[in-house]
């Protein structure tokens, strides 16, 4: 199994959360990985990353350094030209096509630009992703209700998108990503189209998700959010990761 | 299943009517495009009966000898019965002839002199209807080499010339045909695309969200359904509508005619209906799959 090449990996039969960090069941192992595009350009080199559940890991690095790619690796939107992508146990180029939605349950996506459906009020977008997943109607009320209790949006189920302050629009995609109870969060710079003090705010509601067990995963641009929380952080430059450390700040020693 | 189905059909209905602007546009192209099929059929099956009917007056006319017996003609016509090419053979005996000729002139207006004969001039004949016209030689030999026909009448060029100009007409109404059904295909299934691309975002939520393919692909294929049967329901409406008037426009020519106007509805309901469902489906699912397969 691929993933016991990585360092601090387990049986999944292990399972569960351990206190010591490291002996944590992975989430998410990316081995030796290189995407290269057709144009020949390599947007991924060799990139090793293990989080274990229950982590959460800031992705920095400039535009083009491979954090998107990185992104749609995980979701399978892309396969990786070398190397493995696993996710919870199933190493994702080896997933038969079929079985690439039930994958996709366990990952919550979270965007800049939020995707929710502008003809759908908040209850709608994040009953959506139940609907289209097949799940029975009288299990949906209950669930959207309970993921929209959590990120604070009760009173505003029946509002539109446009009716809602970008902080809210975040917060309803966040609630539409969590509905399904995924494994890991990733979130493509959830604050990017915010202003500060909304983007503490998103910010309080992924720590708090990351508080309830589920492991999240964020790419961001912003270093004074990266540099105070003193979270994992993994540095892409030019495909390649080039920092990975814990409690460390947006730039090197920062 | 079933609720998976209830689901789709749904969702293809609120999807429709949600996006009503670009529904409606759609619905509209295919109204167009199978009243243009629909129209160019209905002239493409009153030009193929105006053909065989035409083609239907070509036959040969062989005289008989006056010495030839009632049996020699029987043992004729069996033989002649019994030949695939030949659909119908008439006896025209030397009275018969003689009464058409005379109503020929009166219909003409001309003095009837045949009175005038100490007996009567034309012969006995027999007519040879052919199932194609095509056949006018083999049918000809045949009969020019049996002892009791005097001559038969040879239209041999008229023939040639008029197989040869209704196998064109029918050659260029097919490629017509074709023509114009590639023509609805690809606007139809361009519309519905553009539809769809309207709905690429919608799309690309389900995808992230994980649905399965089935989820995303069916009730745009129900919608494009709907989509083809409104239309279809549309261009019979028109159809219904333009019936009555251009039928008494056409009186005249569809009752020389052999073919029956409710053979001619009954193919151009099937025609439309077939068309739209057929197109909107074929065009929803291509469109969908674009989207589908990564």
């Amino acid at each position: 199994m691929t993933v016991s090449t990585a360092p601090d990996a387990r049986p999944a039969a292990a399972g569960g959360r351990r206190a010591l960090g490291d002996q944590r069941r992975p989430v998410l192992v990316l081995n030796d990985v290189t995407k290269t595009y057709p144009n020949g350009r390599d947007a991924l080199k060799d990139v090793d990353l293990v989080v274990p559940e229950g982590d959460f890991v800031f992705l920095v690095g400039a535009s083009g350094a491979g954090k998107s790619t990185l992104m749609r690796l995980l979701i399978r939107d892309e396969l990786a030209t070398q190397g493995t992508v696993t996710l919870d146990g199933d190493d994702l180029a080896r997933l038969p096509r079929r079985k690439v939605p039930h994958v996709r349950r366990k990952v919550g996506i979270v965007f800049q630009d939020f995707k929710l459906l502008p003809t759908k009020n908040v209850f709608e977008n994040v009953a959506f992703a139940l609907e289209v997943t097949g799940t029975p109607r009288r299990r949906i009320k209950p669930a959207v209700e309970r993921v929209l209790a959590l990120v604070g949006l009760t009173q505003q189920a029946q509002q539109y998108p446009k009716q809602l302050s970008g902080g809210e629009q975040q917060r309803t995609a966040i609630a539409r990503a969590l509905v399904h109870d995924p494994r890991i969060v990733i979130a493509d710079e959830p604050t990017g189209n915010l202003d500060p003090l909304i983007s503490w705010e998103i910010l309080q509601l992924l720590l708090r998700i990351n508080e309830l067990g589920v492991t999240v995963l964020m790419a961001t641009h912003d270093a004074d959010i990266v540099t105070a929380l003193r979270k994992r952080v993994v540095a892409l430059e030019e495909g390649r990761v080039i920092r990975d450390e814990v409690g460390g700040g947006y730039h090197r020693g920062g | 299943m079933i609720s998976f189905l209830l689901f789709s059909i749904k969702r293809a209905w609120q999807g429709f009517w949600r996006n009503a602007a670009m529904s409606l546009a759609a619905t509209a192209t295919m109204m167009l495009m199978l009243l243009l099929l629909a129209s160019f059929w209905i002239v493409q099956a009153g030009f193929l009966a105006s053909l065989s009917y035409v083609e239907d007056k070509v036959g040969v006319v062989a005289d008989l000898q006056d010495t030839a017996t009632q049996a020699q003609i029987d043992d004729v016509t069996a033989r002649l019965q019994a030949m695939p090419e030949v659909r119908s053979i008439e006896y025209v005996s030397k009275d018969e002839a003689l009464k058409r000729y005379r109503e020929a002139r009166a219909a003409q207006g001309q003095p009837d002199l045949t009175e005038f004969l100490p007996n009567n001039p034309l012969p006995a004949s027999l007519e040879v209807k052919l199932r194609k016209p095509d056949d006018y030689k083999t049918i000809a030999t045949f009969l020019g080499a049996e002892s009791i026909v005097d001559k038969v009448q040879n239209i041999q060029d008229t023939t040639d010339r008029l197989v040869s100009l209704t196998n064109f007409l029918r050659t260029f109404g097919v490629i017509l045909l074709a023509v114009i059904g590639s023509i609805v295909l690809f606007i139809v299934i361009n519309t519905i695309r553009l539809a769809v691309l309207g709905r690429a975002e919608e799309i690309e939520v389900m995808r992230l969200v994980g649905a399965s393919d089935a989820f995303i692909r069916w009730p745009f294929v129900f919608e494009g359904a709907l989509v083809g049967l409104f239309g279809a329901a549309l261009t019979l409406a028109v159809l219904l509508g333009a019936a009555e008037p251009l039928s008494q426009f056409m009186t005249g020519f569809f009752q020389i005619l052999p073919i029956s106007v409710g053979s001619i509805s009954r193919d151009v309901t099937i025609l439309v209906l077939g068309a739209g469902l057929g197109l909107g489906v074929i065009g929803a699912w291509v469109s969908v799959r674009t989207y589908l397969i990564r």
